[in-house]
């Protein structure tokens, strides 16, 4: 009865792929994943950006900011700093002298609307370089940094004015750093780290969301097979383990349909916006780091899924197996908190460790490659650990599924899952 | 037998005396087979054989090892002890091609359409895509539900559903088609449809194997049966010698008078007396005509008949005898 048809596994493992792609949950899930996960990225880098240039003010007028000092030649600089900074609608004034009679008048505009907000710049407020913005609304981040900005340079150009400096000298000296994190090792093209660092992210939430889904896939397909007793018909035509092959292999291609998908939408964007072939050149999203994406995510699977399966045949519904499901998924959960830690020192002791831990490993060992260099053999390491896990795994989930299929009613208990292990 | 049951009236062959024709292997032949799970044996020392081209019966009321015997006959499970031989061979995957099996309860997927369902278990079975649907379409219009193939399984009453699953089970043309509980949710029209069938198929020369706990369903059906209660088999034979080793003892009156008087007499094994129709068995050695005799001195009798009994009542007095 040992006899294994790669035939028989192919018919299931179709209809198992078939029966999922055409479902509309399959289709909303890889267009709406995307556009989704789009929107939750570009969306704020959009309203930021349009904050910054003013666009998501009342009107579309820039923003009135006043300057009142007595020392004309400081609020100058301070307003000129505003208006040259990048991508800002300003329009900032001067008051100077700054005398009481100014402040109610001020205070007038700013009730009537007239004005954004006013900078008093009296004495003590130079002396101490603590400075009171008034302004009628609380938030507007972008413009308090900005303002701030322009203050400190203004101070600092107006010493050095007083001092004897030439303005060429003042520009020439104020002049801010511009600071480019390079990639040590790659080529030296220009490396962003906070948009590497989300795309890492998100392709570890997709793995992360995949694991997941697919593998509750499986579990689900066991249970309603199970449950519906599909599986005793089955078992007459197909052994156990070509059953749970079959549906592992299924399913798992349905998983890897959907990222191919997902891949092809990010190569058809590249090949159309100028702006995203580049992104992805920055930030050396090659080939290398997509064959890495797919290995782990099939060996991440093939583990998941495997004990999915088990969980699947062991229990007759999802709310029976919800705590158990917990119990599965914590790995992932605790590689999903590792994955920060990870990011910052990928090469300290715990996260060497953390990164060769097979439940682990296909989330933190593919972090690791993402974002930095580690030694071949830590990455041979992990896949031997990995790929003896999975066998391991998959030699007792399928002493577990082929029993537990058949076992309806009561659910078992831990020495009689010991049981079935000993005797399958 | 070997279980120490022993059955009324020597009316059981031991297994090894099947005489059916000797010179072609039994279809299914199960020697002392067990098995037990944890501590509850579900299947005791059993043995019987089916040979080809007859109806068989395992009968039992529920729990009594029914389906437990059914999956350890198409390999499902293994026995703890015993074997299982499938056309004269000891059980092989190989030979699972050559079985239709109906489970007892729809084993279909709910959302996939008919037609797929079924060409899907086709091609486990072995056809070709080509094949499975020509198969289906003749099956189809056999039993009248052509319009259903592209339709849902979820979408269909229960009675359809067990259509289409009779169907799975035959699609591949098997010799040996084991079903559990076939007649299960269906109504009369549809049973007598599939009852058709099944006799057909028998003349085509297949074995079938009938589960069921409804023993008055396949009393017509089956040449020989297995009756077992607890794992263990309590009853087997053709079906025609079990009833003429048990009949002559069932009596059916109808009279007037006083029916006070059939009481107490010595023929008498039992007794069901509802006023002016009684119900009685006889004791082993009695003989009917004494009883009509006697009845005759002290009622009017109208209606005196010496009757078959129901295999249901056989097995009732067995396992009442055997609780004894």
């Amino acid at each position: 009865m040992t006899e294994f048809s790669i035939h028989k596994v192919w018919i299931i493992a179709k209809r198992e792929y078939f029966e999922r792609v055409r479902t509309r949950s399959f289709l909303l899930s890889t267009f709406a994943t995307p556009v989704l996960m789009g929107a939750f990225l570009i969306l704020p880098a959009l309203i930021s950006a349009s904050m910054a240039r003013g666009i998501v003010r009342d009107s579309e007028r820039p923003a009135r900011v006043v300057i009142a000092c007595d020392n004309r030649a400081l609020a100058e600089l301070a307003s000129g700093e505003l208006m040259r900074q990048r991508g800002t609608r300003y329009e900032p004034s001067v008051v100077s002298p700054a005398s009481p009679a100014e402040h109610e008048q001020l205070d007038k505009h700013l009730d009537a609307g007239d004005i954004e907000g006013y900078v008093w710049l009296d004495g003590p407020a130079r002396a101490s370089r603590h400075v009171v913005f008034t302004t009628g609304r609380m938030g507007d981040f972008i413009l308090e940094r900005r303002l701030g900005d322009a203050l400190s340079y203004a101070f600092a150009a107006d010493r050095m004015v007083e001092q004897g400096s030439s303005s060429g000298d003042v520009a020439a000296t104020l002049q801010p750093v511009d600071l480019t994190a390079v990639r040590a090792g790659k080529s030296s093209s220009a490396y962003n780290a906070v948009r590497g660092a989300a795309v890492v992210l998100i392709l570890m939430f997709v793995m992360l969301f995949s694991l997941l889904s697919y593998g509750v896939m499986v579990m689900r397909s066991v249970m309603e097979e199970k449950s519906s007793r599909i599986t005793e018909v089955l078992l007459c035509a197909a052994s156990a383990q070509e059953l749970m092959t079959g549906k592992i292999l299924g399913t798992g291609s349905v998983g890897l349909t959907q990222i191919a998908a997902w891949l092809a939408m990010a190569a058809f964007g590249a090949s159309r916006s100028l702006y995203l072939r580049t992104t992805m050149t920055v930030l050396e999203v090659g080939p290398s780091l997509i064959v890495y994406f797919v290995v782990f995510y099939i060996l991440g699977y093939l583990l998941y899924s495997a004990i999915f399966a088990a969980v699947g045949a062991i229990f007759n519904s999802i709310d029976e197996a919800q705590q158990w499901n917990f119990v599965i998924i914590l790995p992932l959960i605790a590689a999903s908190g590792l994955i920060l830690p990870v990011a910052t020192s990928s090469d300290s002791p715990v996260s060497v460790a953390v990164s060769l831990f097979p439940f682990c490993s296909p989330i933190l060992m593919f972090e690791r490659l993402a974002v930095h260099d580690p030694p071949r053999w830590q990455l041979a390491l992990s896949l031997l650990l990995l790929v003896a896990t999975i066998g391991a795994v998959m030699f007792i989930s399928g002493r577990i599924y082929r029993i537990g299929i058949l076992m309806y009613g009561k659910r078992p208990t831990i020495r009689e899952l010991s049981r079935w292990l000993r005797h399958a | 037998m070997g279980a120490g049951v022993t059955p009324a009236e020597g009316s059981v062959k031991p297994t090894a005396g099947f005489t059916y024709n000797e010179a072609v292997a039994s279809t299914v032949e199960l020697i002392r087979v067990r098995k037990s799970y944890g501590g509850f044996t579900a299947v005791d020392d059993l043995s019987f054989e089916i040979p080809p081209a007859r109806i068989f019966g395992l009968l039992g009321p529920n729990g009594a090892g029914k389906t437990s015997t059914i999956r350890m006959m198409i390999g499902i499970t293994a026995p703890d002890s015993g074997c299982v031989r499938l056309f004269g061979e000891p059980l092989r995957r190989r030979a699972m091609r050559r079985v239709g099996y109906l489970p007892e309860e729809r084993g279909l997927y709910r959302r996939m359409t008919v037609g797929d369902n079924l060409v899907f278990l086709g091609r486990l079975a072995g056809l070709s895509v080509a094949t499975s649907r020509e198969r289906i379409d003749a099956w189809a219009r056999r039993l009248e539900i052509a319009d259903w193939v592209d339709r849902r399984v979820e979408e269909l009453s229960k009675g359809m559903q067990q259509k289409i699953q009779f169907i799975a089970a035959l699609l591949h043309d098997p010799e040996l088609i084991v079903m559990d509980e076939p007649f299960a949710g269906l109504d009369p029209v549809n049973t007598m449809q599939l009852k058709d069938v099944l006799v057909g198929l028998r003349t085509a020369g297949k074995s079938i194997l009938f589960s069921t706990h409804r023993m008055d369903q396949v009393e017509k059906l089956c040449d020989s049966i297995c009756l077992i209660d607890r794992g263990k088999s309590v009853l087997q034979g053709s079906l025609s010698e079990i009833k003429a080793g048990n009949g002559r003892r069932y009596v059916q009156i109808d009279y007037e008078g006083d029916g006070g008087c059939l009481a107490g007499n010595p023929l008498i094994d039992s007794l069901n007396d509802y006023g002016n129709h009684a119900e009685i068995r006889l004791k082993s050695d009695a003989d009917p005509q004494e009883l009509l005799r006697t009845a005759m001195r002290g009622l009017r009798v109208i209606r005196f008949q010496v009757m078959d009994p129901s295999l249901e009542q056989i097995f009732i007095d067995l396992i009442a005898g055997r609780d004894d």
